[in-house]
């Protein structure tokens, strides 16, 4: 009955659900794997360990699921999933709520989110955006996170610009003038920005603080009841990450087994999108969570009002899986 | 069409007719209700699914009573209430003008008549990015993503309204040299009334999705947004509160264009009745 109550409400909750871990008939655990954003070079480290077997020789088999970061999150907390890609500021959100999920992989080191801004428009430091307007995807996620963190690293108040909700149309609501500066991810929009011939300021939360960013997430009744899965996922993983930093050519090559579009026009841009988000998981220790980023995460999220309380941050992630 | 003076005069003495069934039909309503919350009340008690799934219609009423008295609920519903009047009030005036046109001229309906279905086949959720850059990112890129889904029912409901006219009226009408404007008013928009209204119907709660799908794509307030912001924070009872305005504001504004329906149509009621 539960079971079937929670399906049924997750099919309700959570668009194109699909079995959640299939059992398979050799031993090979199939797990599906939600992503949080369309198929992309950005996740090139799981499309390399798929390809050369890295999952397959830890007895896995990954089905990668394009759904919302959010609901990957849920399924994750709700014991459904064991694993979801998910950033460090949703795991201290869900876990506000009750969710009970831990973060046990840094993937990415630094947090990919910038404000960009034309280049003529002498924004060069986020103290330069008092009095602008700034456009943001929404009021919430990595995207507020990011320039909440930034305003507050130079000092200003969080209503110092007027923020003005556009959706995703960073790249065109900044080519049209209708904000003077927007919020994106530095490894995508200022790319694509450039090649349409407008070039852009970026201003990169990275370089003002260290915040939690993507990772692998799990639950804490796997990391009980099953930690060898996740050190299996972890190793797999890291693999994955390994080869693509050493040979991201190679790498890129592989992604165009999963990714529609790579070739023609767009398989430039797409190249430099993924030497960019390198950038963002280069680390002396792969994988590894920093606690200042951490502790910085929390502190931007009480400043924004977006966690009411402090966390045990022991319990939000952990290194100890780190292969 | 075919009112008589007596049955215009009966008017003022007929019982005002109350619907058959309407009492059984409030009562049916009520236990329907009571019967969900208690479904639903049951499967969040027994079946353990976590309340981040489904919480409890507790945990929903006090999240709408924080809500509420915070002022944050009344705040979001008004402005998407606003956005949908001004949406519905937009596309029933758009629909109902082509509607007409498109009605008394064949060749123009046979001409736009594929560009308008073919504007159907596109998906809103695809062209409201599309609006809210071209219109910005206020209030009127979801009022007209509204109106452009309220659009298509109003047009269709009047092009068949204005066509069910029976031809012999509107040789009666000419024979008694009626101006079109006395032909409109006195044929056309009666006989196109039942149309129009069952469209307006449709239109009605078209409208509340139009104005939440452009609050979904970009906005900082609305319900739309509300249940943005409720799914990001992981605040699943802010989400069921949104959802329930919203259901209440369709239920509205459905219950309020078949109040003006009924008393609209009237008249036929007491033809019948005749």
């Amino acid at each position: 009955m539960k079971r079937l109550v929670l399906l049924s409400t997750l099919i309700v909750l959570v668009p194109a659900c699909t079995p959640a871990i299939a059992p398979a008939p050799d031993g090979v655990r199939s797990i599906r794997l939600p992503m949080g954003y369309l198929p992309s070079v950005q996740y090139a480290p799981f499309y390399v360990a798929e390809a050369r077997g890295y999952f397959a020789e830890e007895g896995l088999e990954l089905q990668f699921d394009y759904a919302f970061e959010t609901d990957g999150v849920k399924l994750v907390g709700a014991g459904e999933l064991p694993f979801s890609l998910a950033s460090g500021e949703q795991v201290l959100l869900a876990r506000q709520q009750e969710l009970p999920v831990v973060y046990v992989f840094g993937w990415w080191q630094d947090y990919p989110v910038a404000i960009a801004a034309p280049a003529s428009s002498g924004i060069e430091r986020p103290s330069d955006l008092a009095g602008r307007t700034v456009g943001i995807p929404l009021l919430g996620g990595a995207s507020y996170i990011g320039y909440a963190a930034m305003l507050s690293a130079d000092g200003l108040p969080l209503d110092a610009a007027t923020l003005q909700v556009i959706g995703f149309t960073q790249a065109e609501a900044l080519q049209a003038g209708q904000v003077d500066a927007a919020v994106v991810y530095a490894n995508n929009e200022p790319i694509v920005l450039a090649s349409q011939g407008f070039p852009v300021d970026v201003l990169r939360v990275a370089d003002y603080v260290t915040l939690a960013s993507n990772g692998i997430i799990t639950n804490e009744a796997t990391l009980r009841d099953d930690p060898d899965l996740v050190r299996r996922m972890l190793r797999a993983t890291l693999r994955g990450l390994q080869d693509t930093l050493a040979d991201p050519e190679a790498a890129f090559e592989i992604c165009k087994i999963y990714v529609e579009g790579l070739s023609g026009e767009a398989e430039s841009i797409q190249r430099q999108v993924l030497a960019e988000s390198i950038l963002f998981w280069e680390a002396d220790r792969l994988g590894y969570s920093q606690p200042a980023a951490w502790e910085n995460m929390e502190r931007v999220m009480l400043e924004a009002g977006l966690l009411a309380e402090t966390q045990p941050l022991d319990q939000a992630y952990t290194n100890q899986f780190v292969p | 069409m075919a009112r008589s003076g007596r049955s215009r005069s009966s008017t003022k003495e007929a019982t005002p007719p109350r619907l058959p069934g309407e009492a059984a039909r409030l009562v049916f309503f009520g236990v329907a209700a009571a019967g969900t919350l208690l479904a639903w009340y049951g499967i969040t008690r027994w079946s353990g699914v976590p309340g981040f799934l489904l919480p409890t219609p507790a945990a929903v009423g006090a999240r709408f009573l924080t809500a509420l008295e915070d002022g944050s609920l009344l705040r979001h519903t008004a402005v998407t209430l606003s956005e949908v009047l001004a949406g519905l009030g937009l596309g029933v005036v758009a629909g109902a003008s082509l509607g007409y046109w498109l009605a008394k001229s064949p060749r123009a309906e046979h001409l736009l008549s594929p560009y308008i279905v073919a504007s159907q086949a596109i998906p809103i959720v695809a062209i409201a990015p599309l609006l809210i850059i071209w219109l910005g990112p206020g209030r009127s890129s979801k009022i007209l993503i509204s109106a452009l889904i309220v659009f298509f029912p109003i047009l269709i409901s009047t092009i068949a309204g204005i066509r069910s006219v029976p031809n012999d009226l509107r040789d009666l009408m000419r024979s008694l040299r009626a101006t079109r404007r006395q032909t409109l008013r006195l044929l056309e928009i009666p006989a196109a009334a039942p149309f129009f209204l069952g469209g307006l119907k449709i239109g009605s709660t078209l409208a509340v999705i139009g104005a939440v799908v452009g609050e979904f794509v970009g906005a900082d307030q609305g319900l739309g947004f509300l249940v943005n912001l409720g799914r990001g924070l992981y605040d699943t009872a802010l989400v069921f509160t949104a959802l329930l305005v919203l259901i209440a504001m369709a239920l509205v504004l459905y219950s309020l264009a078949a109040v003006l329906e009924r008393e609209t149509l009237r008249w036929r009621h007491i033809e019948k009745d005749h």
